[in-house]
């Protein structure tokens, strides 16, 4: 009788531990290729970039340039200096600021955003992408993400 | 309604019947009583190594880009950059060596017990055609790469296609897309790697199991006739240990002896020391002993004796005998010039 119960239970804790082996590795098998397929998230590196002189850009007003291709809007608003991304976040149009009206409009589909961003009607589903600003020694920068360029990145 | 119920209103097929054929061609698919053996049961080794083969190569396939400025670029990525990139390419390297060395034993196997005898013949061909587009699997596949071994392979292997009578300049053409190694080489050796071989090496496979489930495996001598066991369980379980013994085998290769990136191709530099894979060794080794025509005609030759071999054999003697004592000596001549080309080529 304790014989055969020393037997069951050797043979459950074989067969659990080869089962429970199989499972670990044919599970680690497929793990490990999912990771392949898909490449790591990279923690983002950001450098400063110069974008105006402190008092280079009148209160109310907005200046804009363009990084790479894209366009930026310095506005100087009361509360400082903002730096909004000219990309429109309902479909990627080029917006344009419209100073009578303390605005930026995007013509693709009549997207309104306010001078601090905020949409104000129109289809775009959140606020223009804002930039982390620095105002330093009467200079005013932008928090830029670094992008190295090659086949993979 | 049960879904056994909706399905089958959608795919009105006769289930029992399915059932019945899944039984008599898997299930109980009688196997003979020596396939109890390790050392017999292992045909299945070069389809498991297949299957293997067509998953990672799916998966290198996700980063590689064959053009010649990304080739060798994108095999570095894959191995340095990509999560277990080296690990997944280093399962289809060797994925590739063991199916070359898996057909090599099954060959030898089904020679020496002379399974290629009347019924069989055609299977032997088809298995022969098979090993043939294995070689061709790894010479195209390595020669995706791209660094100085392989690009200088590429320039070299379809260089002897050149000295095929008659044909030879326009197959060379064919095959590198012109009369140089350039881009053109490169994505038709892909295009060869990763569609043409695969259909073809799919077609043939399945002619040759359909064969060789016509006649039944072949029961060789010394072990008794006529005693079967159905494939499931038992040899069903044998194929799922030894796929994942493979498995296991591929990942710890992978991981002690991972593949290397080389250099770079260099279509201005051959390097000094330029050999092709192990598999090749008997016959690169035989035709550097040799003036290059002689040694394509006796190649040539070797091959059609070995590929029609199950019809030559009758035809030497009218004694069983006397045929397998011949068919011995010469096997073992064949596997005794073989193993010794190849050792003499990787000492030198």
């Amino acid at each position: 009788m304790i014989n055969e119960e020393n037997q069951k239970r050797r043979s459950f804790l074989k067969n659990f531990g080869i089962i429970g082996a199989l499972l670990i590795a044919v599970g680690l098998f497929f793990r490990d290729l999912w990771l392949y397929l898909y490449p790591p998230k990279r923690k983002k590196k950001f450098h400063k970039y110069l974008v105006a002189k402190l008092n280079s850009v009148p209160l109310g007003k907005a200046k804009e340039i363009t990084l790479g291709n894209d366009p930026v809007f310095v506005v100087h608003l009361d509360q400082g200096y903002r730096v909004f991304s000219g990309i429109c976040t309902h479909l990627g149009c080029h917006v344009r600021w419209e100073e009578e009206k303390q605005r930026f409009f995007c013509p693709c589909h009549k997207g309104v955003y306010d001078k601090t961003g905020k949409v104000i009607s129109g289809p775009p589903p959140r606020p223009l992408d804002q930039f982390k600003v620095e105002e330093d020694k009467n200079l005013v920068y932008i928090y830029v993400e670094t992008k190295t360029r090659g086949p993979w990145s | 309604m049960s879904v056994k119920a909706w399905l089958k209103e959608r795919f009105p097929i006769d289930y029992d019947k399915f059932i019945e054929i899944n039984e008599n061609i898997f299930i109980k698919e009688p196997i003979p009583i020596h396939m109890k053996k390790w050392w017999y049961c292992m045909g299945a080794t070069p389809l498991i190594l297949f299957t293997l083969q067509v998953l990672t190569g799916i998966f290198l396939a996700f980063y590689f880009v064959p053009s010649p400025e990304m080739a060798y670029e994108s095999v570095r990525h894959i191995t340095q950059d990509v999560r277990f990139g080296f690990w997944v390419r280093g399962l289809h390297r060797w994925g590739a060596n063991l199916m070359i060395l898996s057909l090599f034993l099954h060959i030898t196997r089904v020679y020496f017990t002379r399974s290629y005898q009347k019924p069989r013949e055609i299977n032997w061909i088809l298995g022969v055609i098979l090993f043939g587009l294995a070689l061709t699997f790894s010479f195209t596949g390595y020669s995706l790469t791209y660094n100085q071994l392989s690009y200088w392979a590429v320039t070299v292997g379809t260089n002897l296609i050149k000295s095929v009578p008659i044909i030879g300049h326009s197959l060379l053409v064919f095959m590198r897309g012109g009369e140089e190694v350039t881009a053109n080489t490169l994505t038709r050796f892909y295009m060869l790697h990763v569609w043409f071989l695969p259909l073809f090496l799919v077609f043939f496979l399945v002619l040759h199991i359909i064969v060789l489930r016509l006649h039944g495996v072949s029961e060789p001598e010394g072990f008794p006739k006529g005693k079967y066991f159905p494939f499931y369980p038992h040899h069903f379980y044998k194929i799922i240990i030894a796929t994942l013994f493979l498995l296991a085998v591929m990942s710890a290769l992978s991981i002690i002896l991972p593949p290397g990136i080389g250099l770079p191709a260099d279509p201005t530099t051959t390097p000094f020391h330029i050999k092709p894979e192990w598999y090749f060794y008997p016959t690169y080794r035989f035709l550097r002993m040799v003036p290059l025509k002689v040694g394509i005609y006796v190649t040539a030759a070797f091959l059609i004796a070995f590929t029609f071999w199950p019809f030559i054999e009758p035809l030497l003697s009218k004694k069983n005998s006397v045929r397998r004592n011949i068919s011995y000596g010469v096997g073992a001549l064949t596997l005794i010039i073989t193993l010794a080309l190849t050792i003499w080529e990787s000492l030198t």
